[in-house]
């Protein structure tokens, strides 16, 4: 599998099956920022991983080229982030994404530009929140017959703050566009969370949803556990193994297990 | 063995739903409780399971000479009380077998084995007529109202509880699933011996469990009690005329 390891400043490409082109900036005196361009002809996958103490900042840019799927996993376990990703999908391109962070303070923008017909996005991302974590993404969808679901699941503990802003927007004329956003945030704190789920359409032929949801566990499903004689502990543990595990990568899964132990052991 | 109700009186915000209710359930004892519609019997399940949107203002629930009135939710469970409930909940993402083998290590610790365990489960699974692969899939995600009961079935096989409770376990089952169902019942309570209370609208379900005492339930208490020929009696003449006749 093709992979890209981010540490503090620098970036390391490995296993490459050269069926991916990485080109790097560096950071320069004027522009305090690494950046970094994948470019995807091909359909592969691809596992970028960030480990770092120090603050990271980065600019990624993904294009799927047209008829190309990429399989997108991506790991963050890094003191604090400030990405910008700009993923531009093709013409019947193709983008699976599943990712998970357990970092201290992250800020993400993401744009997605769905630019050609057929072009799709699946994305998955799940993270657990321990301080203020804020994602900002916005699905553009520039053609018809642009599909996009947007997922995302977090669990908020200590003294986190997470935020979701997913903003859809569907241009008139890009007729039978497909958009789905759903958000749900475990706050297992006191402290404030937000959805903030918006949908831009100015087409009438195209189908539209979105739910948001912050909350802990449901008393029913609580119930439910309990009355098979498993502790309030254990039944959180399980909901959120639950929460956090369903529909990612065997990679990003193991992450998730590793981090669920660490924090309820 | 046993469980005890003694003189029962339960609310739920302001109305009192079970008042005076007595029951007693010997070990190897199957009872059935019938009744018209909103006289407490899905309640009665909940409260001794320790529901806690149910509040107990008099009397006491005794199962093994404990006191559960004060007692958790779990607490109950890992004495041997278990409930099937009416309308099993799909919780998202946690499988069926880590939701069964967290409850099973919980229950026997460190004699919990994982290989007898998927072993068992097997066979349940098959005895059940269940697909094999739905335990990987997530707890009654996706599962049909059939399948939810006969998941219901399966997890009291695999926990082997001493006092079965099964709420309407009969709704939603067609024909050949209600026969699986019936018979996995009857056969765990010949084989374990457990308290079990069922409750039920219908005789169907009786046609396969058959109940050593059927009592009918109204405004919160029994109100009749008699041995299976009184189920008979219920279809042929209805629930009101028999409490009229009481």
């Amino acid at each position: 599998m093709n992979k890209i390891i981010i540490k503090e400043d620098i970036i390391d490409v490995l296993d490459t099956n050269n069926d991916i082109e990485v080109l790097f900036n560096s950071k320069t005196e004027f522009f305090d920022v690494n950046s970094i361009t994948v470019n995807v002809k091909t359909s592969t996958n691809l596992k970028i991983i960030y480990e770092s103490i120090n603050e990271i900042k980065l600019d990624v840019k993904i294009n799927v080229f047209e008829n190309a799927k990429l399989n997108l996993v991506e790991y963050r376990k890094a003191n604090t982030s400030k990405i910008r990703y700009q993923i531009n999908i093709y013409k019947n391109a193709h983008l699976y994404v599943s990712k998970f962070y357990d970092s201290k303070s992250i800020k993400e923008y993401l744009i997605c530009n769905l630019l050609g017909e057929n072009a799709n996005i699946d994305y998955n991302f799940k993270t657990i929140s321990k301080a203020y974590e804020k994602y900002d993404l916005t699905i553009y969808h520039h053609d018809k017959n642009t599909i996009s679901n947007i997922k995302n699941n977090g669990v908020n503990i200590k003294e986190g703050n997470l935020i979701f802003n997913v903003s859809s927007f569907v241009y008139n004329g890009n007729k039978n566009a497909e958009v789905d956003q759903k958000s749900r945030i475990i706050n297992l704190t006191e402290e404030k969370c937000q959805i903030n789920p918006n949908l831009f359409i100015d087409e009438y032929d195209c189908i539209a949803n979105h739910s948001a949801h912050i909350g802990k566990f449901s008393d029913e499903e609580m119930f439910y556990l309990n009355s098979r004689g498993i502790n309030d502990n254990d039944a959180i543990k399980l909901l959120i193994t639950g929460f956090l595990t369903s529909n990612v990568d065997e990679y990003v899964k193991t992450k998730i297990n590793d981090a669920i132990l660490k924090y309820w052991g | 063995m046993r469980l005890e109700i003694e003189n029962l009186k339960v609310k739920v915000g302001d109305k009192i739903i079970l008042n005076g209710f007595n029951l007693v359930i010997n070990k190897g004892e199957i009872h059935a409780i019938m009744g018209p519609n909103g006289t407490g019997k899905s309640t009665l399940t909940k409260v001794i399971m320790g529901d806690p949107n149910y509040e107990i203002i008099d009397g006491t629930i005794t199962f093994d000479g404990k006191l559960l009135n004060e007692l958790k939710v779990d607490e109950r469970a890992r004495l041997g009380i278990f409930l099937g409930m009416q309308l099993p909940l799909a919780i998202e993402g946690v499988t069926n077998a880590d939701f069964l083998r967290t409850a099973l290590n919980t229950k026997d610790g460190q004699n919990f084995k994982l290989m007898p365990f998927i072993k068992e489960l097997d066979k349940n699974v098959e005895q059940l007529k269940m697909k094999k692969d739905m335990i990987h899939r997530g707890i009654n995600e996706g599962f049909s109202g059939g399948e939810r009961k006969k998941n219901e079935i399966l997890q009291m096989y695999m926990l082997k509880p001493s006092c079965v409770l099964l709420d309407e376990i009969d709704s939603g089952l067609d024909v050949d699933s209600l026969k699986i169902v019936g018979e996995n019942v009857y056969s765990y309570a010949k084989e374990y011996k457990p308290c079990m209370l069922l409750i039920t609208h219908y005789q169907r379900l009786l046609d396969y469990i058959h109940p050593d005492f059927v009592h009918i339930m109204k405004d919160g208490k029994i109100v009749k009690t008699g041995d299976s020929s009184l189920v008979k009696e219920i279809e042929e003449v209805g629930y009101e005329n028999i409490i009229a006749g009481n």
